[in-house]
C-alpha cells in the first residue's frame, strides 16, 4: 500500500516535470515564429536582388547601346577616308553634339516653365540662390535636357549664389526677380518632381512664396552667351 | 479520484503535445518556404552576377572602341587644317562635357560624418553630410572656377544631379555614402577660397562635421561611365 503510493507520487512529478518542460518548449517555439517573420525578410532581400538585376541589365543595354554607336561611326570614317566631304560631314555631327551637351546651342523642345515672384510680406522669406539651386537639381534629377534661369544657360559648372542678400548671380551675370527658370524635358516628369509632395515648387507654395508652373509644349532655350574656359583641365 | 487526477494530467499533456505538434508544423512549413526562396535568391544573385559581368565586358570593349574612334578621326582629318581645328574641338568639347578623363591641378575636399556621439546632441541628423552639403560645397567649387569635378569618382556631367537616398546619396544613379571625397580641377589657390571665414566648409565644421580640403598639383578625374542622349531638347538655328 505504501509503496504503491510512492510509485504513484513518482510518477505524478515525473508527468509534471514533463508537462513543464513541453509548455516551455512550446513558449520558446512561440517565441521564435513570432519574432522571426522569415518570409518579409526573405520577399525584401528578393526584391532588392529584382532591383539590383533591373538595374545591371539597363546599364548594359545603355552601354551595348553606346558600342552600336560608336563602331558605327568608327567605320563611317573608315569608309569615307577618300573624300574630305564625306568626312567633313562626320566630324561635323561629333561637333555638333557636342556643342548641344555643352550648351552651347539654342535649343527646343516640349518642357516646362516656373515664375518665382519675391512677395511684398515681410514674414515671408524671400528667394535665395538655395531656392534656385535646389530647384535646378531637382529638374535634373527629373531628366531636364537644358535649363535656364533668366535666360542664363545652366551649364555643367554654372555656379548660383546670393550677392550681399540682395541679389543672385547666376554665370557672374546678376539676375533680378521675377525668376524664370525654364527647363525641356519630359513635361509629366519635370512637372511632379517640383509640384509633386515634397518637392520644392510644393514646399515654396507651403510657406507663402509665390511660385508657379506652367506646362509648354514648346519652350525655347537660349545657349550660354560665353566662351566656357578651360585653362587647367588636360 | 487518483484515476481521475491522472486522466486530467493526460487530457492536459495529450493538449500540450497537439500544441506542440501544431507549432513544429508551422515551423517548418516557413523553414520549407525559406529553402525555395533562397533558391529563387540564388537563382536571382547568379543572373545579377552574369548580367554585371556581361556590363563589365562591353565596357571594355566599348572603351577600346572609343580610343580606336578618336585614332580613325585624327587619321581622316589630318591632311585638313579646318577638320583639324574642329577635331581638336570635339576633344576638348568631350572633357568639358565630363566624356573623357581629365588631369590638372586642384584641390580635393573631403566631407565625413561627426565622430560626436548621436545622443550627445538635440538632433542627430545634423552630424551627418547631407545631399544639401554636397550640392552647397559644389556650388562654390563651380563658383571659385571649378573646371570639372567628381564626386567619390562619379564625374559631374551637364545632367548629374545628388539625390538623397537614406544615410547614402545619389549621383549618376550610383549610390555613394560619406565620407564623400570631392575632387576639382581649376587654380587651386581660388579653390581654396573655400575654407574662408563664412564660407560653407566653416558652416559645416561648426556642426561638427569633417570638412577638410587639400591641394594638390595633379588630380585625375574619371570620365562619366552612362550615356548622355537628348529625347526632347533639339539644336535649333
Amino acid at each position: 500500500m505504501k509503496k504503491m503510493k510512492k510509485g504513484k507520487i513518482t510518477m505524478t512529478v515525473t508527468i509534471g516535470i514533463a508537462c513543464f518542460a513541453l509548455a516551455l518548449i512550446m513558449t520558446m517555439q512561440f517565441k521564435i515564429v513570432n519574432e522571426t517573420d522569415i518570409t518579409s525578410i526573405e520577399n525584401m532581400r528578393e526584391s532588392e536582388l529584382r532591383t539590383e538585376l533591373a538595374n545591371w541589365k539597363s546599364k548594359y543595354e545603355e552601354t551595348n547601346q553606346q558600342y552600336e554607336e560608336v563602331t558605327e561611326k568608327i567605320e563611317e570614317y573608315k569608309n569615307n577616308k577618300q573624300s574630305n566631304e564625306e568626312t567633313e560631314k562626320l566630324v561635323n555631327q561629333e561637333l555638333e553634339q557636342v556643342h548641344l551637351l555643352l550648351g552651347e546651342t539654342d535649343v527646343q523642345g516640349e518642357g516646362i516653365e516656373i515664375t518665382l515672384r519675391e512677395t511684398n510680406k515681410e514674414e515671408i522669406s524671400r528667394i535665395t540662390s538655395d531656392d534656385l539651386i535646389l530647384i535646378v537639381n531637382t529638374l535634373k534629377n527629373a531628366g531636364a535636357e537644358a535649363i535656364s534661369i533668366n535666360d542664363e544657360r545652366i551649364i555643367n559648372m554654372s555656379d548660383i549664389v546670393d550677392i550681399n542678400e540682395s541679389f543672385i548671380k547666376v554665370n557672374g551675370q546678376r539676375i533680378l526677380a521675377p525668376y524664370i527658370i525654364k527647363a525641356i524635358g519630359n513635361q509629366s516628369y519635370l512637372e511632379s518632381a517640383l509640384i509633386g509632395n515634397g518637392g520644392p515648387i510644393d514646399e515654396m507654395k507651403k510657406i507663402g512664396q509665390d511660385a508657379s508652373l506652367q506646362k509648354e509644349n514648346r519652350i525655347k532655350i537660349e545657349k550660354y552667351n560665353k566662351e566656357i574656359k578651360m585653362k587647367y583641365i588636360q | 479520484m487518483n484515476k481521475k487526477v491522472i486522466s486530467i494530467v493526460l487530457g492536459i499533456m495529450c493538449f500540450a503535445l497537439t500544441f506542440g505538434i501544431c507549432v513544429q508544423v508551422r515551423t517548418v512549413k516557413n523553414s520549407n518556404s525559406t529553402v525555395s526562396q533562397n533558391y529563387e535568391e540564388n537563382n536571382l544573385r547568379a543572373e545579377v552576377l552574369k548580367y554585371k559581368e556581361r556590363y563589365e565586358n562591353k565596357y571594355r570593349e566599348l572603351e577600346k572602341a572609343e580610343d580606336q574612334l578618336e585614332k580613325e578621326r585624327q587619321s581622316s582629318t589630318q591632311n585638313n587644317e579646318e577638320l583639324e581645328r574642329r577635331e581638336e574641338e570635339i576633344k576638348k568639347g568631350n572633357k568639358m562635357i565630363g566624356l573623357s578623363e581629365v588631369t590638372g591641378p586642384g584641390v580635393i575636399v573631403t566631407l565625413s560624418d561627426s565622430k560626436q556621439e548621436t545622443n550627445s546632441v538635440l538632433n542627430p541628423s545634423s552630424l551627418l553630410v547631407h545631399d544639401a552639403d554636397v550640392l552647397s560645397v559644389i556650388n562654390e567649387l563651380k563658383n571659385a572656377g571649378a573646371e570639372a569635378i567628381s564626386i567619390n569618382e562619379q564625374r559631374l556631367v551637364p545632367t548629374s544631379s545628388i539625390s538623397c537616398g537614406g544615410n547614402i546619396i545619389d549621383i549618376n544613379g550610383e549610390k555613394v555614402g560619406a565620407p564623400f571625397e570631392i575632387k576639382a580641377i581649376g587654380l587651386p589657390e581660388q579653390l581654396s577660397s573655400l575654407t574662408r571665414q563664412g564660407g560653407y566648409l566653416e558652416f559645416l565644421r561648426n556642426d561638427s562635421i569633417g570638412a577638410e580640403l587639400k591641394k594638390s598639383n595633379n588630380i585625375t578625374i574619371p570620365k562619366y561611365t552612362g550615356l548622355i542622349s537628348y529625347q526632347y531638347a533639339k539644336t535649333v538655328e
